[in-house]
């Protein structure tokens, strides 16, 4: 964490990070390439899709998992088409909530299974002319799992001496900090941190909503 | 919302199968609003989830389920779409059940499938009945029995999904309170009755029998009311 205590040192003197350090380091270290093998695990693929747009790992997670998807859509319909269909809606899934895709909330098998599954139900009320006030995504709502809603509220009026910010924030988890750290201090956008820490958008929007609760937790507790 | 303690969960088998997408869609209707207030089934949804997909990515396609498109031109197709960078927000319209005696506030999923409306029919002994026309194999409705209420001793050919969503009942085979989640199949026959009055989504995949008294001459409404409730033609 050294260079969180030196930009803190930074925010001591009133001077926030300049705008050019952080620029040249997300330059650095976001301009890996971008090739992909066989070997790269579903979930670097996924994160290349979501922060990347890559057309070679969309291409990869493709073809690992089109088969998978067509043979849900035959036990679910039986009917050869209908799981074609569901290939490319499964698959549009894919491409166009990959930025979204959030790491802590499970792996990417099961948020391609999930997401698959959702189709399925949804497509399959469609064909049958049923009513479609429900949706898939009504009766397996993302985030069931978390009860917490905090939302990043009032961040401006944390009037709290700096020193005190410092402290509470090496009582986060390390993944929290790291996250705040290039949010807050280097003022990364969020893509460009989640492209920095190579975590997918989704996760890092949801740690750093946990680690502002926490602070501002935290904060409130301590005065 | 907040969780409240249930005594009465979907089984193992039942959390699986809602997983998997193989329950019918008034089933899974029960067991998302059980979910939504039931801390319990929510961990334990995120664990069969995982355990489910692995066995969907692992499992070998023995009976070789050909896929074959053109790939090329599907995945152009698809990467000339935009991506989501923030998720859709829905503005959850808060949905609530009010009866004479209570309002009730009505789990998310269950405010949508009432959302186009509730038609309450009275069924005769302070038990009245709102159908929800979501479900072509099964008949789901939402139940409303007044304080000190009772309905005739019946017995299910198929199966019986309840789930309470407000106040108590109690059968010859338990006690039930809110978020318990009741599922009963055919030749249970039983006899729910309320002191404080009670709320429940229920589903049932065939039309309930009446087994004693008077009630019986209703066995052949009843009949006529599921089909009809259901749109089908059960013979």
């Amino acid at each position: 964490m050294t260079t969180l205590n030196a930009t803190m040192d930074h925010m001591h003197m009133g001077n926030l990070a300049s705008k050019a350090e952080p620029a040249s380091k997300a330059a650095s270290t976001s301009s890996r390439p971008l090739t992909q093998s066989d070997t790269d695990s579903d979930e670097k693929l996924l994160l290349d899709v979501g922060n990347h747009q890559s057309r070679e790992a969309f291409n990869k997670l493709f073809e690992r998992f089109s088969n998978k998807i067509f043979a849900h859509g035959m036990k679910i319909t039986r009917n050869e088409q209908l799981s074609k269909d569901l290939v490319q809606e499964a698959m549009m899934t894919v491409w166009q909530k990959a930025p979204l895709y959030n790491s802590d909330r499970g792996n990417v098998q099961s948020w391609i299974f999930t997401l698959t599954r959702n189709r399925c139900f949804d497509m399959l009320r469609k064909q049958k002319r049923q009513p479609l006030c429900v949706s898939a995504d009504d009766i397996w709502p993302a985030g069931m799992e978390d009860s917490e809603s905090l939302v990043e509220r009032d961040q401006g009026s944390l009037a709290v001496e700096f020193s005190n910010i410092e402290r509470f924030l090496t009582q986060l988890p390390e993944a929290q900090q790291a996250v705040v750290e290039k949010v807050y201090l280097l003022n990364l956008t969020h893509e460009e941190a989640a492209a920095d820490l190579e975590i997918p958008l989704g996760t890092l929007k949801s740690r750093l909503r946990l680690a502002m609760g926490k602070l501002r937790q935290l904060i409130g507790t301590s005065e | 919302m907040t969780t409240m303690k249930s005594n009465l969960h979907p089984s193992t088998e039942m959390l699986e199968k809602f997983v998997s997408g193989d329950l019918s869609v008034g089933v899974n209707l029960a067991i998302s609003a059980h979910v939504e207030m039931c801390d319990h089934c929510k961990s334990a949804i995120q664990q069969i989830e995982l355990r489910t997909a692995d066995q969907w990515t692992n499992a070998e396609s023995s009976s070789p389920a050909v896929y074959q498109a053109d790939t090329a031109s599907m995945i152009d197709s698809i990467i000339a779409t935009p991506q989501l960078k923030e998720p859709i927000e829905e503005e959850s319209e808060v949905g609530s059940i009010h009866m004479l005696d209570r309002s009730v506030k009505l789990p998310k999923v269950l405010a949508k499938a009432a959302s186009e409306g509730l038609v309450w029919k009275q069924l005769g002994a302070g038990i009245s009945q709102a159908d929800v026309k979501i479900d072509e194999e099964a008949h789901c409705s939402f139940l409303y029995m007044k304080p000190g209420s009772q309905t005739p001793v019946h017995k299910h050919q198929g199966t019986e999904t309840t789930l309470v969503l407000d106040g108590s009942m109690t059968d010859e085979l338990g006690e039930y309170g809110k978020s318990d989640f009741i599922f009963r199949t055919n030749n249970d026959t039983h006899q729910p009755r309320t002191e404080d009055g009670c709320l429940c989504f229920s589903v049932l995949d065939s039309p309930l029998t009446f087994t004693k008294g008077l009630a019986r001459l209703l066995n052949p409404i009843n009949k006529l009311r599921f089909q009809r409730a259901v749109g089908s033609r059960v013979s």
